[in-house]
């Protein structure tokens, strides 16, 4: 029945890159198909009504294309075929495949010949599907509350999505509410850093759309449908936000004393606190660890604000995406302590020097050494932890420290144009406009020494700084009262906690992955989830919102657009099932669940795989789309244009293994015209008797390639090891099969591995 | 000023470099920034004009020059450079490949003879005892020492320390046997030789 169905098969010059080397005349002569029709340019909008009328004209069934790759213009010619199912069409790649790989016209023809009549055959058993869309919430989880998720919010929020920010500390504001000052290289000045986060923290507090959660983390997720359930658990502030008015009276009364963490405890501060003067919630909190429980703050509330029995709350959230800002914290100075951090009180980092010279600081804004003195001399030096190949050191540059040395010089200099002001530097890293800058610091009179010092030490009043001139080549000790480190910066506790809770890839340096660092910005690698700021490396403020507001674009776009997935995943026959959960323990993208007492298949997460299909006793699941009918499909209608004595080897890959393959011929490499490549949509779906079925019936070899990434990788690799065992029992060499890993940026080693096999195989044929 | 010529190849020193069997550091050398760290750390920059920076420096440049350089022979492998260095370099290790670079050219010898003690006692003791040519200076140096020296039989003896301090005969008679098969003992004669005669 199925053989008599119309198939109509169109052939791309594409200009002279597929015809040129294949003989398109001789490729119409050997098929026998409804329609052939060969075109100079089908992509083209013309295209669109060359297709079209020939599937009306000869009343086509299915489809055909012969040109580039589906990676290239699949989406195209799906959208051409119309009226007919996009799934009823498929692509035969006589380009990236063949034209671009060989050389020779004959054999390269034939094999054209053989791609196309296995597309033929394989269409054949094709059958209409619609595509899945996903419609996610329009709501958003944004973790972090700085300056990047703050951003991010308010993007969000003014195009009308509901926002709730989770912010682990009693604030939002985050570093750089307590920066001090803040620099512009255009404007070649220093601002009050506060005087600009206000207006925007303001702006969040009054917008309707967002809800900010304090003293709140994510403990856990789950997503389902393009639907992200998170369990929220909320710390008590023991302060009734609703009630505290921020009067002070409690703090007032309040005997405990403890070091003051938003001042990097430089100063102290009660158990009942704000953390800052713009804090906000605007209300106080009681750090539960350090209070006495003394009760005076409770006698002295007017407003009864203060709730001693406050408990932990957990509270779910469902959003439809999520943006990670969980920032960065600064390099542990116990690491290294060749610069007497721990051991000397003058010994500061650049975060505290910022807390010393703002006015809201533990010395309102004076330049004061321990001992209550001005310094004579700052030694800054740079590169703390950054640039650093020593244990616990990182390799990459902070990228924000040389500014802020510059900018904390600038600010000392200004102040107290007695104070010797040396930096001490590896490189001065000022790209852009901050080259301005750092020349308006020399003239400020910061002198600059190429060195990286090797230790602090004291030597009577004064610290001794150690380091060589490097440009002088002079050994050189430095007399300075003040030290100051520009520490590097690294993922937030609160970012290696999240990317573990979310289940999002990080970098080596433990930083958020995104997807493609070059080309998808702000992306994870997780559909739906998105970072921004210093979450994702070390930047500054304007780079952090820069990175938010485009984390919210990406949002919206997926808010707005939907997700359009293949339909070609797993359904459940509810008749059959007898939710034993057995698949839910197999399937590895964990895309199965039980709701509402059946088995619920999360067609997001999903790839088809068909891992459940086989520990299904029930027979109660299917993989849409005849994939089985297909793949067999496929085999024969490449095998069956096998000419006497021709080698035929059939590639299997899935989708980023025929990425890798599509590299090969883009960058003009080549294999031997032996190699048929078979794009499966997961590698699993290749069955031991596809293997079997193929090498009793022409083929000379069977090369399957996985992503090493892949979470069935594993599984297929064990597969087919028990494949090749199998066959060998039956009386066919094991050495026709192989396995090997696949990667899409090393297409040279996919080449030369793919006509390694070919010369095996062709040795294999000679003994025989 | 010095012209780099087309076909000049500067890197090839360093390459020589890495691929000596002492270099335990892969490319390391090749990473260095001249930061100077190593320099900031090292004794021997502080008491002498050893400049470990100025060591990778002229690597890198391919100035072969510096296996003449009486400088190289001020490096006693604290190893301090070795555990700061940012970059994971080991000038220290930079610094042996080219001394033994140095001897391989017939350079130095005159700063290996001061040392020949150190090589007699693997055939007298088989192990790498202090030659008594230095007994004087330590004795001056280390306060303690010399008593200490005196009584280390005695010492060890009280804190039952097994084995004794010098290995017996055939041990003795087998490291001679090694040091003498492998060419150790020729060497050591040739540089003897070189600087006894003049």
């Amino acid at each position: 029945m199925r053989d008599d169905l119309k198939v109509g098969v169109f052939l791309c010059e594409c200009g002279g890159n597929i015809a040129d080397v294949i003989d398109l005349d001789e490729v119409r002569d050997s098929l026998d198909v409804e329609f052939i029709g060969q075109f100079e340019n089908l992509c083209s909008l013309n295209g669109r009504k060359i297709i079209r009328d020939a599937i009306f004209d000869h009343n086509l069934d299915r489809v055909v294309v012969a040109a580039c790759s589906p990676i290239s213009h699949e989406k195209t010619f799906q959208d051409y075929v119309k009226p007919l199912n996009p799934y009823l069409m498929d692509m035969a790649n006589i380009r990236e495949q063949c034209s671009w790989v060989h050389d020779d016209s004959e054999r390269a023809t034939h094999k054209a010949i053989t791609l196309i009549n296995a597309s033929i055959e394989k269409v054949k058993q094709s059958d209409a599907v619609d595509p899945i869309y996903c419609q996610t919430p329009d709501e958003v989880a944004v973790i972090g509350g700085g300056i990047a998720g703050m951003n991010a919010a308010l993007s969000l929020a003014k195009q009308g999505t509901k926002v709730t920010i989770i912010e682990q500390s009693p604030s939002i504001g985050g570093h750089m509410a307590k920066i001090g000052k803040v620099f512009s290289p255009v404007k070649i000045a220093e601002e009050c850093g506060m005087c600009l986060l206000n207006p925007i923290l303001n702006e969040l507090v009054w917008n309707e759309n967002i809800e900010v959660l304090t003293n709140a983390k994510v403990i856990e997720s789950e997503r389902r449908a393009g639907t992200y359930n998170l369990i929220v658990e909320q710390s008590p502030r023991y302060v009734d936000t609703e009630k505290c008015i921020a009067c002070g009276k409690c703090a007032e009364v309040c005997e405990v004393e403890v070091p003051n963490d938003w001042n990097d405890n430089l100063s102290m501060r009660k158990a009942i606190y704000r953390p800052f003067g713009q804090s906000y919630p605007e209300s106080y909190v009681i750090d539960m660890d350090n209070c006495s429980k003394c009760g005076d703050c409770f006698r002295t509330c007017n407003m009864r604000a203060i709730k001693l029995r406050q408990k932990p709350e957990k509270s779910l959230l469902q959003v439809g995406s999520i943006i990670v800002a969980t920032g960065h914290k600064l390099f542990d100075m116990e690491k290294r302590p060749e610069y007497g951090y721990t051991r000397y009180a003058d010994v500061i980092t650049q975060s505290e020097l910022g807390r010393i010279t703002g006015v809201n600081g533990p010395t309102k804004g004076k330049l004061l050494k321990s001992n209550g003195e001005v310094p004579k001399r700052v030694v800054m030096i740079q590169c703390v932890g950054s640039r650093d190949e020593k244990p616990d050191g990182h390799r990459y540059c902070s990228k924000i420290c040389c500014t802020v040395a510059l900018k904390n010089a600038n600010i000392i200099k200004h102040k107290y144009p007695d104070t010797d002001v040396l930096i001490c530097y590896t490189d001065v890293r000022t790209p852009g406009m901050f080259e301005k800058y750092y020349k308006h610091t020399q003239e400020n009179e910061v002198r600059f020494l190429r060195g990286r010092p090797g230790e602090v030490v004291k030597k009577g009043d004064n610290f001794i700084v150690r380091t060589e001139d490097t440009i002088k080549g002079e050994f050189v000790e430095i007399e300075a009262d003040m030290v100051v480190l520009s520490t590097a910066m690294e993922p937030s506790m609160g970012t290696r906690e999240i990317a573990e809770t979310l289940n999002i890839g990080t970098t080596e340096d433990g930083f958020i992955k995104e997807s493609h660092p070059k080309i998808k910005p702000v992306a994870t690698d997780v559909q739906g989830i998105y970072v921004c700021g210093t979450a994702q490396d070390p930047k500054d403020i304007t780079d952090s919102i820069m990175q938010a507001t485009a984390a919210a674009a990406k949002v919206s776009e997926y808010n707005y657009g939907g997700v359009e997935i293949e339909p070609f995943i797993a359904e459940i026959d509810k008749e059959k099932c007898t939710v034993c959960g057995e698949c839910i323990s197999r399937c590895k993208y964990k895309s199965m669940s039980i709701q509402d007492d059946e088995i619920y298949i999360d067609p997001m997460s999903c790839t088809g795989c068909g891992k459940c299909l086989v520990d299904c006793k029930q027979r109660a699941i299917t993989v849409n789309g005849n994939v089985d009918e297909k793949i067999v499909a496929t085999i024969n209608g490449v095998l069956s244009k096998k000419r006497e004595g021709e080698r035929m080897i059939l590639v299997f890959l899935d989708n980023i293994g025929y990425t890798a393959a599509d590299n090969i011929g883009v960058n003009r490499l080549s294999y031997p015209e032996s190699i048929h490549i078979i794009k499966v949509i997961s590698v699993n779906r290749v069955r031991p008797r596809h293997i079997r079925y193929a090498l009793e019936n022409g083929a000379d070899g069977i090369f399957i390639g996985e992503f090493p990434g892949d979470l069935m990788y594993d599984e297929v690799e064990r597969k087919i090891g028990m494949v090749k065992e199998c066959i060998a029992e039956m009386g066919h060499n094991p050495e026709r099969v192989t396995f090997s890993k696949v990667y899409i940026p090393y297409f040279t080693g996919l080449a030369r591995k793919l006509t390694d096999f070919d010369n095996k195989i062709l040795e294999l044929n000679e003994a025989k | 000023m010095t012209t780099q010529k087309i076909t000049d190849s500067p890197i090839d020193f360093a390459e020589d470099i890495i691929l000596d069997v002492k270099n335990s550091k892969e490319d390391g050398v090749l990473k260095c920034v001249q930061c100077g760290m190593c320099t900031s750390t090292c004794p021997a920059a502080r008491h002498s004009d050893y400049n470990p920076r100025d060591i990778i420096e002229r690597v890198l440049e391919g100035d072969m020059t510096i296996m003449e350089d009486d400088n190289i022979w001020n490096c006693f492998y604290c190893y301090t450079c070795h555990s700061v260095c940012p970059v994971g370099n080991s000038v220290c290790e930079v610094n042996q490949i080219l001394k033994q670079f140095a001897i391989n050219n017939g350079i130095g010898y005159d700063k290996l003879y001061e040392y020949m003690g150190f090589a007699d006692s693997y055939f007298t003791a088989a192990i790498g005892a202090i030659p008594e040519i230095f007994f004087e200076d330590i004795r001056r140096d280390v306060p303690g020492w010399w008593e200490f020296r005196q009584n280390l039989g005695d010492i060890r003896d009280e804190l039952e320390l097994n084995p004794p301090l010098m290995p017996p005969e055939e041990v003795i008679d087998e490291v001679s046997t090694i040091l003498t098969i492998t060419g150790f003992k020729d060497r050591i004669e040739k540089i003897r030789q070189s600087q006894e005669e003049e």
